[in-house]
């Protein structure tokens, strides 16, 4: 059991491209929405013993570099968690092509299920022991809203992206995105289902960071 | 028929602006969730839309309240699940229908359950639950919402009424065989009002009122509740002052869970099934508590996959001092096979065999007619939370001059 594995993918699949091609970074701050509440367990007709509280997960933006690049030479590899009736992470930006395993660390069923443009599928009900861990290859861009058919109140984003060059802001929207080709691009941030603030252009230089704000 | 079309044609119509409002569905259930005191308390307000309407022949089957062939029946639900620190858990459920079961009834609302739940200890070992709620016998509860039924009507041990009328005390054999409408057969029309006066051996999710406490401990629970009414007693008297405190109800079910995959439960209860007007037609020297409902259920559920299996099975007795006991036992068993991400066809095969008592010429006659049906019933969901379920039953009894009887339904569900 490793839930710092999905982190330690992104993290190692983004900064690969740093030894290997450029030293150029761009870091800055997005102005988060307002956090929403924690949700409430559906516990009506259930004995629920773990997950019965849940913290807020306060919210988070994805900041990205846009632009045509050439898809992974071998498909990256993240992870969803299922934890004390929760996803972890709750939000989880991939490359175009990456296969997201989808453990499952509590002694009860869950049912990953997503009906998202960007990719339906339903695991189904599987054992925590179960090999191999259930998978899916994300391969289409867009979001993707995972949910439990069992736990109603879990939900958690997969944002699918043609760009290896991605990073998931703090909570206090704080980002460093390094690593990254020099040339012209332009840098987005993702906030939510709803809103993608306005692409900013950035000039990239080796060992030069930018400095970009989503206000 | 007719009406039947037009009520799928508005259906139709109905799913396109739902299926475009998830995301808008997605937000409202956002805002419906709310805290205070640094996420010490947390509410959240949810609920369904339930669009229901059925195609049937007479005498309407089960709990279905109409003497017509067609009947459309909304409901809306709607929840309330508010957790008070790590211990503390109170949830609501208030209803607007034409009744507890589908009928001809006007629009009306309800506060079918309330519930304060207390668990001293985070293990889950302990919980007490004092309110008005689901029984805990068997294992349909948990999924007798509209969302979570594959089905549309409930399984035949929880809806097939029987000739135990809870508003008279049976004195006789004939008279058990006339409630029953076993002997004689009824005119056409007669089952039909008879219909309100039977009872089932468990009134649908039997929203009781009283107090529980279960519990897990490791693969194992348990849970022991007192309630005010039997589980055969009709939603009249689920409500505190629906009957007194001096005939409660005891139930009980122990569980065992090897792994997720299985499930088996074993349940008890007994109770008092006549209501208090019922005492000026008890036999001599007989109070209420001598007309008792005793009950044992057994029930298994499996899970893999995109396969989901149930089956339980009741034995119920009925005591009547002047008649003996009558028994009947009901089981059924239900499948649902997820044929797509949003596509699932769901089977269920009921049957309920009843006892004989001797009559005046020592014959052995059936206090009920035995019967069987089979409930099929595909559904779709077009979002998360909007879902359509159509279901075909086909129930034969035996002993029955007429044909076999059919009832088709639709059932509409708009989640938030």
């Amino acid at each position: 059991m490793n839930l710092l594995r999905p982190a330690r993918l992104v993290l190692a699949w983004s900064a690969l491209p740093a030894f290997v091609f450029a030293q150029a970074a761009v870091e800055g701050r997005v102005t988060l929405p307002a956090t929403r509440a924690a949700p409430v367990v559906n516990k009506r007709y259930e004995i629920v013993t773990k997950g019965g509280v849940l913290s807020t997960n306060p919210p988070l933006a994805v900041v990205y570099l846009e632009g045509t690049f050439s898809p992974p030479p071998v498909p990256p590899l993240a992870q969803v968690a299922q934890k004390d009736l929760a996803f972890i992470p709750t939000l989880l930006p991939v490359q175009v092509g990456t296969r997201v395993e989808f453990p499952n660390f509590d002694d009860t069923y869950h049912n990953i299920f997503s009906f998202s443009p960007a990719k339906r599928f339903d695991l189904g009900r599987y054992r925590s022991d179960e090999k191999p861990v259930p998978s899916v290859v994300f391969d289409e861009a867009g979001l993707v809203t995972l949910r439990c058919d069992i736990h109603e109140h879990m939900r958690a984003l997969i944002l699918v992206l043609p760009t290896p060059y991605f990073v998931v802001t703090d909570a206090d929207g704080r980002y460093r995105l390094g690593g990254l080709p020099p040339g012209r691009y332009t840098v987005a941030a993702w906030l939510d289902s709803k809103t993608t603030a306005p692409s900013r252009p950035v000039d990239l230089q080796n060992g030069v960071t930018a400095h970009v704000d989503f206000p | 028929m007719k009406r039947l079309r037009v009520i799928f044609g508005c259906y139709a119509l109905l799913a396109g602006p739902a299926v475009a409002g998830g995301d808008f569905l997605d937000r409202v259930d956002d805002s419906l969730t709310t805290s205070a005191l640094h996420d010490a308390v947390r509410l959240r307000l949810s609920g369904t839309l339930d669009l229901e309407a059925y195609q049937l022949r007479q005498p309407a089957p089960s709990l279905i309240y109409s003497d017509g062939s067609g009947l459309f029946s909304p409901r809306l639900s709607l929840f309330l699940d508010v957790q008070i620190g790590a211990h503390v858990y109170v949830y609501a459920q208030a209803r607007a229908d034409r009744g507890f079961d589908p009928g001809d009834g006007g629009l009306r609302g309800r506060l079918d359950e309330y519930a304060l739940r207390y668990t001293p200890v985070d293990n889950g070992r302990l919980n007490f639950q004092v309110g008005k709620f689901a029984t805990i016998v068997g294992n349909w509860m948990p999924r007798h919402g509209s969302w979570d039924n594959p089905f549309i009507t409930a399984p035949l041990p929880y809806s097939n009424l029987t000739g135990i009328w809870d508003a008279m005390a049976a004195r006789t054999t004939d008279q058990l065989f006339l409630w029953a409408s076993v002997r004689p057969r009824p005119a056409q029309g007669g089952e039909y009002l008879d219909k309100a006066l039977s009872v089932p051996i468990i009134w649908g999710p039997s929203y009781a009122t009283g107090a529980a406490v279960f519990g897990e401990i490791g693969r194992f629970d348990y849970a022991v509740e007192m309630k005010n009414v039997a589980l055969a007693s009709r939603p009249a008297v689920w409500d505190l002052d629906g009957s007194r405190w001096d005939r409660p109800a005891w139930n009980g079910r122990l569980g065992y869970r090897p792994n997720p995959m299985w499930s088996f439960g074993v349940s008890a209860s007994t109770g008092s099934y006549l209501r208090p007007l019922a005492q000026r037609t008890l036999a001599p020297g007989h109070g209420l508590d001598d007309y008792r409902e005793f009950v044992f259920g057994q029930d298994i559920g499996f899970a893999w996959h995109h396969t989901q299996f149930w089956a339980e099975v009741y034995e119920a007795r009925f005591t009547i001092p002047t008649v003996g006991d009558a028994r009947t036992v009901a089981y059924y068993l239900e499948g649902k096979q997820k044929l797509t991400p949003q596509l699932f066809i769901a089977l269920r095969w009921n049957e309920q065999f009843f006892s004989t008592f001797r009559d005046r010429t020592g014959t052995a006659v059936r206090w009920g007619r035995d019967v069987w049906r089979i409930d099929i019933g595909p559904g779709y969901r077009f979002t998360p939370h909007t879902q359509l379920k159509v279901q075909y039953s086909l129930q034969h009894e035996d002993a029955d001059a007429r044909e076999l009887g059919h009832m088709l339904a639709g059932q509409f569900t708009v989640r938030f």
